[in-house]
């Protein structure tokens, strides 16, 4: 386990060894930087450029519930498009991976399959200029989804993340702050087999992140997410929350790749149904990651 | 006669617009922008266009004007600008970094 530790450890930060030392062989080139994937599970307010066209993959993991050993992950293909200066689309399909051991109301479970379809289109509302530092993105990503986020299971789920995506250049292209909010309700068709119709419910989140240029094609920072989950749309039923805090990893790899990276550990969180727990692994994880590796074109 | 005031109107009307708009030029040579600084008036649709007159093609980009044209050799591209807000929108070759300009809006 500790070999696999490090050597994942030095993968990740391989690309930003390269980085240092190419920055120091080419001299420091502070360039503009698109800020919409600097901030790990925060959004900047970037749409892209005009005539681009980008293919990532995408992946959010989710680790570690009450007990047992619990691990889910979303990887999408996505594909981006940005057809004019002020509107950026995305869509594509997702894998859905899931190995649950001994994990409390959870089924052991040991697969990765087709998990559903997304799209999302976002619109830059408030540019930034020379005399205003803020920029503000409004964006909205529904997903469908057949595969259950949470146990595995196969679902039919509908889902709508909306999200107000703002930042503000403190030090002209080097030093940056996002704040995100979140309004995300969905709907699951009869999760439990029982013949009770669609279950709906929400989650709304507020999060703030700080990245940091060290090099001119590296970016680090941290950020803390605050989440909060209901049951019913319009949070009818408020059943837990949860505060998310640790580290972002962005690295330009060449003109035309990059990656970005964040880590989150739960910190403190409650749950309605156990009002003794320090944290709420219900409806969240203990932890979460995200690894995000695009190329341009 | 209602008509005739309404085709004038019109006519005026795009003629303003049309005498609103910048157009600017930049050439690409030896992998050099030529002029490296262009100027523009703010709050005004700009028409750019990009001559490329090396052998290879070459790639306009500019993250603060939020474009990205390919333009190949011997060739050349438009492209439309929002109106912008006064400043200073810097721009490159992504195929040759070290090319680059910047576009002062006043």
């Amino acid at each position: 386990m500790r070999i696999v530790t490090v050597v994942g450890a030095s993968i990740l930060a391989a690309p930003f060894f390269i980085a240092v030392a190419r920055a120091q062989d080419a001299g420091a080139n502070w360039r503009d930087v698109e800020t919409k994937y600097i901030f790990g599970f925060t959004e900047g307010s970037g749409v892209g450029l005009e005539g681009e066209k980008e293919f990532s993959l995408d992946t959010v993991a989710r680790m570690g519930k009450a007990g047992g050993r619990y691990w889910a992950s979303e990887t999408k293909a996505e594909f981006e498009v940005t057809p004019n200066q002020y509107v950026e689309i995305e869509f594509g399909p997702f894998l859905s991976a899931h190995r649950i051991k001994d994990v409390p109301d959870l089924d052991n479970r040991n697969q990765m399959a087709f998990g559903g379809l997304f799209g999302e289109i976002r619109y830059l509302l408030l540019e930034r200029t020379q005399g205003q530092p803020l920029a503000v993105t409004l964006s909205a990503e529904p997903e469908w989804r057949r595969i259950d986020e949470t146990s595995g299971r196969v679902v039919d789920n509908y889902e709508l993340e909306l999200k107000a995506n703002a930042d503000v250049e403190l030090i002209p292209n080097r030093f940056y702050f996002a704040a995100n909010l979140l309004y995300e309700p969905e709907a699951t068709h009869d999760p439990d087999r029982i013949g009770i119709g669609w279950v709906k419910e929400s989650k709304a989140g507020v999060s703030g992140a700080l990245a940091y240029r060290v090099v001119p094609d590296v970016f680090i920072g941290a950020e803390v997410w605050y989440l909060r989950h209901y049951d019913g749309t319009w949070f009818n039923t408020f059943t837990g929350d949860a505060t998310f805090v640790g580290p972002t990893l962005y690295v330009q790899l060449g003109p035309k790749m990059f990656m970005s990276a964040a880590w989150n550990v739960q910190v403190t969180g409650s749950d309605v149904e156990d009002p003794s727990a320090r944290l709420n692994l219900s409806e969240f994880s203990h932890h979460r990651a995200k690894l995000k590796v695009a190329v341009e074109f | 006669m209602k008509s005739s005031y309404a085709i004038a109107a019109v006519l005026l009307m795009t003629a303003a617009a049309q005498a609103q708009q910048a157009s600017l030029t930049v050439t690409v040579r030896n992998h050099q922008f030529q002029p490296s600084t262009l100027a523009a008036p703010a709050n005004t649709p700009i028409t750019l266009r990009v001559k490329n007159l090396d052998a290879t093609p070459m790639e306009f980009e500019s993250v603060s004007l939020r474009v990205e044209k390919v333009v190949t050799g011997g060739g050349e591209g438009i492209i439309r600008l929002r109106p912008l807000a006064p400043g200073r929108y810097n721009f490159f070759d992504d195929f040759h970094q070290q090319t680059t300009g910047t576009l002062v809006v006043r």
